[in-house]
């Protein structure tokens, strides 16, 4: 972890913020709103329509959104916002330091670990990959919302509806998915999917402490290691579902294997891919990859048209 | 060394049927011979912290390794010769002057290490960049990088045999060297490219900060023990060995004590170098090798 770095940023942000003026409101009659990652700030913009300005912080799909670092400017975006939708369970636990030091009575915070109840000691704070969490996200921000702005609450409340309504296509996939693909075993490089891909039914067979080593980016056990490659070089997966925003050698190691040994590899992203998706279609698309992979053996590298940047992300 | 107990071998079935270890084995392996022969030099020459210097330089060539998309090896390398050419640029023959310019070149390339990392972390995948060039990865390390990895050793290997006269001799009575013939700059420039590749070559395995601990443990061990530079090098190439094995050995085993999570294979490794060291004794040997050669 580069923890200790990224604190002490923080603490050099906090200072600044005391210079700051705090100015939380709705200037130009809109509300002001923040979510941390892009795919929290696709659900309040669905939600909030017109009459809400929402600002994404974390949106490069190219890059690993824990080692996210943090300027001034999006300190005083995050402090001025009058709601904010931050993940916890200290992904985004920067963002927290920043909200705690600029208090202001008005503001309303969404804070995904806390509303789901998860303790600190849970191991995967991908939340949004999980359906059965989305929905109580998105009502907690409808609430919010009409809190913050109660002569439009009605308009509020018609739009989480429909944005509730719409998961349905989702968790229709999963059932779809579940039902003709029971039990199917997978790979993976870290927990990223993992909600989905349990709710999906299918088993993950890589140990759950090589996707911790991968998602911490600690020195993983070569045991772990031998692991994984058997389970693509003997065909013991029908697909390596892979982070594409975390790759290392080790990584695109497993990845070569599997490619190598014509295991259907299929990319899965840690933000919402833009432009082209809204949370929505995001996940279907997953699910579709993951549909082709197993039923046809397809693989799918990027959800991105080919011009984006390449696979590994690299910098050129 | 006293780890290798049977009862501890038993539990760690698969140790030499694990591709991982197959490359930490060869790529540290022969990493560990490098340093501890050129190490002896280093230790002569009285060049322990320009050591240093080029180690924790070289982590700046890992890091825009990763962010150009390049082996880490090539950048490790690269960075580590740069410095070295530098410091023979400044020639500073005085061992005070010497260690003041190799601290403030230590310092700019630790800053443009900082900037790389930056880079690695905000604009690329790589978010293990930090860890994996600072402190290693040997399980990580791709395989294809074991062949050219030997291939650089074996050159190391061939200009510490070219250069060992010479450098010793220059190690114990430049005058007399130069008055002998030898070119001591030019000797002294080659010493320091082989020093590069000793040192790109720990770096890549246990990561730029540690790999002093392989360069500079083994060979201060070894000239307590021997007060000749032949067993001397003997000794401290079995240390560096012993170390480096017995630390992936350990590594790999630790899999088993702490609930599958294994411990860093660079942490074992310089734990044992570092007992090595400790078991040396307190003889001034080095005096006495010092004295030895020129008898």
């Amino acid at each position: 972890m580069i923890l200790w770095r990224k604190q002490a940023g923080v603490a050099a942000l906090v200072l600044m913020l005391f210079f700051a003026t705090a100015r939380c409101g709705m200037a130009s009659g809109l509300i002001d709103a923040v979510g941390i990652e892009n795919q929290y700030a696709n659900i309040i913009h669905q939600i909030g329509g017109n009459f809400v300005s929402v600002t994404a912080i974390i949106t490069n799909p190219n890059t690993d959104p824990h080692t996210f670092e943090v300027s001034p400017k999006i300190v005083s975006k995050i402090t001025s916002a009058s709601l904010i939708v931050e993940n916890g369970l200290g992904y985004d636990a920067w963002a927290n330091k920043i909200i705690e030091a600029a208090p202001s009575r008005r503001r309303r915070i969404v804070n995904v670990q806390h509303l789901l109840g998860f303790p600190n000691s849970a191991p995967n704070p991908h939340f949004w990959y999980d359906p059965k969490a989305i929905p109580v996200v998105a009502k907690a921000i409808a609430h919010d919302l009409a809190t913050l702005d109660p002569a439009h609450a009605a308009y509020f409340d018609e739009r989480w509806h429909r944005f509730d309504d719409s998961l349905q296509a989702w968790t229709a996939a999963i059932t779809s998915f579940k039902t003709r693909y029971p039990d199917t075993p997978v790979a993976v490089t870290e927990p990223v999917a993992d909600y989905m891909l349990q709710a999906l039914g299918t088993i993950i067979e890589t140990p759950f402490t090589l996707q911790l080593a991968i998602m911490n980016g600690t020195d993983p056990s070569p045991q772990d290691i031998a692991a994984e490659n058997a389970l693509l070089r003997e065909h013991k997966v029908k697909a390596f579902v892979y982070n594409r925003q975390v790759m290392t050698p080790l990584t695109e190691s497993f990845l070569n294997t599997a490619k190598k040994n014509g295991v259907p590899v299929v990319a899965v992203y840690e933000t919402m891919p833009t432009p082209g998706y809204d949370f929505q279609s995001w996940m279907l698309a997953e699910i579709h990859a993951l549909t082709k992979a197993v039923a046809m053996g397809t693989s799918t590298e990027s959800l991105l048209p080919a011009s984006a940047p390449p696979p590994t992300g690299r910098l050129f | 060394m006293a780890m290798f107990s049977p009862a501890i071998f038993i539990t760690t079935a698969g140790f030499f049927h694990n591709s991982a270890v197959h490359v930490a084995l060869a790529i540290g392996g022969s990493a560990a011979v490098v340093s501890a022969i050129v190490g002896v030099f280093t230790v002569l020459r009285a060049q322990s912290f320009a050591g240093h210097a080029l180690a924790d330089i070289s982590s700046a060539g890992g890091s825009a390794a990763l962010l150009f998309g390049l082996p880490p090896l090539v950048g490790f390398l690269a960075m580590a010769m740069l410095a070295a050419g530098g410091m023979e640029v400044v020639g500073a023959r005085q061992i005070r002057e010497r260690d003041l310019v190799s601290g403030v070149v230590l310092g700019a390339g630790l800053g443009l290490t900082a900037l790389f990392l930056y880079l690695d972390i905000s604009m690329t995948t790589a978010s293990n960049a930090a860890n994996m060039v600072m402190f290693g990865s040997m399980f990580t390390i791709a395989p294809e990088t074991m062949i050219p990895a030997l291939w650089v050793a074996v050159l190391a290997l061939v200009m510490c045999v070219l250069l060992y006269r010479p450098l010793l001799l220059i190690a114990i009575d430049p005058d007399l060297a130069t008055i002998r013939g030898l070119n001591v700059r030019l000797i002294g420039l080659l010493y320091l490219l082989t020093l590069s590749i000793a040192v790109a070559l720990s770096a890549m395995t246990i990561g730029a900060i540690l790999s002093t601990a392989l360069l500079i443990g083994p060979a201060a061990a070894a000239i307590r023990w021997s007060c000749r530079p032949g067993p001397a090098i003997i000794i401290a190439s079995v240390i560096a060995i012993s170390a480096t094995w017995g630390g992936i050995f350990l590594a790999y085993d630790s899999f088993y004590w702490t609930r599958n999570h294994g411990w860093p294979v660079s942490f074992f490794i310089v734990t044992i170098i570092f007992l090595a060291y400790l078991a040396s004794g307190r003889t001034t040997a080095l005096a006495r090798l010092r004295r030895a050669i020129t008898a």
